[in-house]
């Protein structure tokens, strides 16, 4: 657990580090998933990778697991209901151990950016944390604080701000190369 | 015209209990149910999804709209719940809700959210129906809420209306209650881990995308 917790410490130094030096570079979480393919056809026709889920695959994980877990304002303590969300992802970690798992952690809240990066960075450390005391190996998973990197825009500013206070749980194959 | 489909469903809710226990279910058909599940140290009925049409159980399919992730969109005509996902994907969701003359539409957020909730049932539905009581405890196999409510709210003020579960499977996919939007038991739980309260709800009479579908099902319905 002290490794763990050198471990966030080390990458909450360098996230404000970064958040700090980064003048023309931002870290932005899209950036770093695998590019899409712009979506053609219609409504409602099932979603690429969707026809037939199968059990173990990311689309399973998506489908029946749910990928997010969202945090009350300037919290990062986990509710009951974030709790619940990690339980069945946990369950279902330890069946598919196959996967690596990268934590990206989000924050709109009050404060400065370099708070808000503070605040990204422990909600994702508490998810990993909670994630390894239900059995998943600690060197599966990599928490990563994005700040105020808001995904979700043009919405009233309280619905917007629900969704951004979020850690994202990423189905990986092999550790990022940064 | 005395026995309308909303009495059949408060009377289904109100026996359901005893029925479930005492009477065998109808040999030919499949039971609606399948086994039991514990949620929250409550034991409630699995959805048998093999007895439900595919076109009613959970999935990602593609959504072309410019709503923002997160957002719950109802398409009642349809009896589609569309939660928005990133690069234009939604999970859809089979649900059932009012039957017309409830039938209810406009923008709203998820205000509250509440696990096995107690039901009271609405003064004018009391009227209707002298024999409801003036609660039903929550888990309790007769509350036609089910294992969550997810309530709507515009403006601060309580719209009445809710996301909750069912004791009916079969209703899903169907115009059968009093304007609040019913979803299997198994959904309504997975719906209420996935937004957040602050969530924003639009409920339409259908989407844009579905629209001529929709001139297709009002004509049929006229004709009736």
């Amino acid at each position: 657990m002290s490794a763990l917790t050198g471990y966030s410490r080390l990458v909450v130094a360098a996230t404000i580090l970064m958040t700090l030096s980064a003048c023309s570079t931002t870290d932005i979480a899209e950036v770093e998933e695998p590019a899409v393919a712009p979506m053609t056809g219609q409504t409602n026709d099932p979603a690429p990778g969707f026809a037939n889920v199968k059990a173990g695959s990311e689309e399973d994980f998506i489908l029946n697991v749910g990928r997010r877990t969202y945090f009350t304002q300037d919290s990062a303590t986990l509710d009951s209901v974030a709790k619940a969300t990690l339980d069945k992802q946990a369950i279902w970690l330890n069946s598919n151990p196959q996967w690596l798992i990268k934590l990206q952690g989000f924050a709109d809240d009050s404060g400065s950016t370099s708070a808000m990066a503070t605040l990204s960075q422990r909600r994702a450390d508490a998810v990993m944390a909670y994630l390894v005391s239900q059995g998943v190996d600690a060197s599966r998973v990599w928490a990563k604080g994005y700040g105020n990197d808001r995904e979700v825009r043009d919405c009233t500013s309280r619905s917007c701000k629900v969704q951004n206070r979020r850690v994202v749980s990423n189905l990986r194959t092999e550790r990022d190369a940064v | 015209m005395g026995w309308t489909r909303r009495d059949f469903v408060l009377g289904g809710a109100a026996s359901l209990g005893t029925l479930a226990i005492n009477t065998p279910t109808f040999a030919a058909a499949p039971s609606y149910f399948s086994g039991t599940s514990v949620d929250n140290g409550v034991t409630f009925r699995s959805t048998n999804f093999a007895r439900i049409d595919r076109k009613w159980q959970r999935q990602v399919v593609k959504y072309f709209s410019s709503e923002p992730i997160g957002t719950v969109v109802v398409d009642t005509t349809h009896h589609f719940l569309y939660l928005i996902m990133e690069n234009k994907t939604a999970i859809r969701y089979g649900v059932g809700v009012g039957r017309d003359g409830f039938k209810w539409y406009g923008r709203a957020t998820i205000d509250q959210k509440a696990l096995w909730p107690r039901w009271t049932p609405p003064p004018e539905m009391r009227q209707r129906h002298p024999e409801l009581p003036e609660f039903v405890d929550g888990g309790s196999p007769k509350n036609p809420l089910g294992p969550r409510a997810m309530y709507l709210h515009r403006d601060g003020v309580d719209t009445g209306y809710r996301f909750h579960g069912t004791l009916e499977p079969g209703s899903i996919g169907k115009d059968a209650s009093s304007g609040c939007i019913r979803m299997f038991n198994e959904d309504a739980i997975d719906l209420y881990q996935r937004c957040p309260i602050g969530t924003a709800v639009q409920v339409l009479p259908h989407i844009a995308d579905q629209a001529e579908s929709a001139a297709k099902i009002s004509q049929a319905n006229a004709v009736e």
